[in-house]
């Protein structure tokens, strides 16, 4: 073990270093990923690799073969005929059917890994502040066959916070619950990465989830890695695009809610940059995320006036893409927004491009309308 | 009862072990199930006899299994084996490995898994299993006969016992046994059935 605990990664020893290959039925899965980030996303369709990727992490795939540092510490080296067992890796795995025990209720389950977390080097989180972040105290003497989709989510992430996990891995954290929960849950991830500050690889095929959750992202496809970077970026790139929209990418924007006028809310992104929202269950002071898609923003080139449209974000040109989508080409215009430059794609057409003779680097307006912001995740 | 762990963890073998000559070993394991006991016993009895590979001309000792209580024991056990095992195997396999994969993450080492996580979950079946395997020795008659004889005060089961009393036409004898036979097999359903209740209905 000490041994293990001395080797470095060059560069990479407070990050993830992966080189591993995996078998599967009708392919590999092939990924090599160095980082120091510690706010992790793998973007994918079904059936690109992204659960045997995390499974591979966590040590249960047999047949993985290549390299598995995680902060200088090697889990797997099969060249050296090194390959760390599961219960030492410390991670927290929470799979996408939650996959409780059925032989335990909700506290059973929440202290199943309890065990670990008190010889574990680090701190693990009290399982007091456990239950009240996710808002688990209730269901404490619940039977798991009792509870909803919702519930069994929160209490297997609650499960792997309180065996004192160094690495959650998620494993599409958000799928199978309709919007309203989706997004409570993405709340309560988002209120553990800023209470518990634990390291986090997400797994998702949905847009929308990977960029709230992520602040890197690789994008597997097929197998391979077919980008990586910011998701932000990483989404809006050409031949990135097409697939992100299928799986429903949103533009996201996050902010704080200064003030309530007639129904909506006004939520500062920025400074000097506003946004509309329907402000139902809203308060001033929420910290919001809204989702607006490429299709649902209208470019000008100039301030617009006579138009119903509430949302005027005014912003610089950066880059025009062309890419294809399944209803044919569009141009993807990304537009740098205020001082962090945050990146928001509209997905335009050429003819729009050739008529407004846009030209990266012009000052530019995006468009909006109220009634196409989506409430994704809210913090009070 | 005796052969219940060996049982379970011929299961827990079949059940989650790839290995070559695993069809072989579970053909192997469920033979006394489709030979007639008689043949059983008569294999047995072959192995152990004097100048048998199990027997004392062989080992240099006497397992001193033919006709005694100890032979009765193993022919026995040797008929039960297959119920517990195939049973228990359906146990085990009914246990999602993926429950015990996440066990093994959340810290637990392989031992402890089993021990909190797969035994509780296959703990029906198994229970079932042990009911079974109960149930094919009490009845056993055949392997038994020719193992350990029949030797009243020595190696007489129930089985043997309520067949020689009915020979003889000691009715009251047997009907005596009868009710001995019928108390036990029901206290050990009922018993299980209590059990398996009590699982289920905890809150």
């Amino acid at each position: 073990m000490s041994a293990a605990g001395q080797e470095n990664g060059a560069g990479v020893s407070d990050g993830l270093q992966l080189d591993v290959s995996v078998p599967l039925d009708r392919f590999s899965l092939r990924v090599r990923w160095e980082t120091s980030e510690p706010s992790l996303g793998v973007f994918g369709p079904s059936g690109a690799g992204k659960t045997t990727l995390i499974e591979t992490i966590a040590g249960l795939r047999r047949g993985a073969t290549g390299l598995i540092r995680w902060r200088g510490r090697t889990w797997l080296d099969t060249a050296r005929g090194m390959r760390l067992p599961p219960e030492r890796r410390g991670v927290g795995y929470v799979p996408q059917d939650s996959l409780l025990f059925p032989h335990r209720d909700v506290t059973g389950n929440l202290l199943a890994g309890r065990r670990r977390a008190a010889g574990a080097g680090r701190p693990a989180p009290p399982v007091e502040r456990v239950l009240e972040v996710l808002e688990l105290a209730p269901l404490r003497r619940r039977d798991v066959g009792t509870l909803s989709g919702g519930e069994r989510k929160r209490v297997a992430l609650g499960r792997a916070l309180c065996s004192g996990a160094g690495l959650l891995l998620l494993d599409e954290p958000l799928a199978g619950l309709d919007l309203p929960l989706r997004r409570r849950i993405l709340s309560y991830l988002l209120r553990v990465r800023d209470e518990f500050a634990v390291p986090t690889l997400v797994v998702s095929h949905d847009a929308v989830e990977i960029r709230l959750l992520s602040r890197e992202l690789i994008v597997l496809s097929g197998g391979t890695l077919a980008a990586r970077g910011r998701p932000e970026e990483v989404l809006a790139r050409p031949e990135i695009f097409p697939l992100a929209r299928a799986e429903g990418f949103e533009n996201i924007l996050s902010g704080a809610v200064t003030a309530i006028a007639d129904g909506n809310a006004v939520v500062s992104i920025a400074p000097e940059l506003t946004l509309t929202v329907p402000g139902r269950g809203l308060a001033p002071g929420d910290r919001v995320s809204v989702g607006l898609r490429a299709e649902d923003l209208i470019l000008a080139v100039q301030p617009p006036a006579g138009l119903s449209a509430q949302i005027d974000l005014p912003g610089t040109l950066r880059e025009l893409r062309d890419a294809d989508s399944e209803e044919g080409p569009v141009v993807l215009a990304i537009v740098e927004l205020g001082l962090d430059r945050l990146p928001v794609v509209a997905a335009i057409t050429r003819q729009a491009v050739r008529r407004l003779d846009l030209r990266p680097g012009m000052a530019v307006h995006l468009i909006g309308k109220t009634q196409a912001c989506r409430l994704l995740a809210l913090s009070s | 009862m005796l052969v219940f762990p060996p049982g379970c963890l011929l299961g827990w073998v079949l059940a989650r072990r790839e290995f070559r000559g695993r069809s072989l070993l579970d053909t192997f394991v469920s033979l006394p199930l489709v030979l007639p006991p008689t043949a059983v016993g008569y294999i047995l009895l072959r192995l152990f006899a004097l100048d048998g590979p199990l027997g004392p001309r062989v080992l240099g000792f006497d397992l001193d299994l033919l006709l005694t209580w100890r032979g009765a024991t193993l022919a026995s056990a040797v008929m039960a084996l297959p119920l517990v095992a195939q049973t228990a195997r359906v146990a085990f396999r009914e246990v999602d490995p993926r429950l015990e994969g996440i066990a093994r993450t959340l810290g637990l080492s392989p031992l402890r898994t089993f021990a909190t996580v797969t035994l509780p979950l296959a703990g029906r079946g198994l229970c079932a299993a042990a009911v079974l395997g109960f149930g094919r020795a009490l009845g056993e008659f055949g392997a038994t006969v020719i193992v350990a004889g029949n030797i009243p005060g020595r190696t007489q089961t129930l089985a043997l016992a309520i067949f020689s009393d009915i020979q003889a036409g000691r009715d009251a004898e047997a009907m005596r046994l009868l009710a001995l036979t019928v108390a036990l097999a029901f206290a050990v359903i009922y018993g299980a059935e209590i059990l398996l209740l009590r699982r289920r209905g905890r809150p």
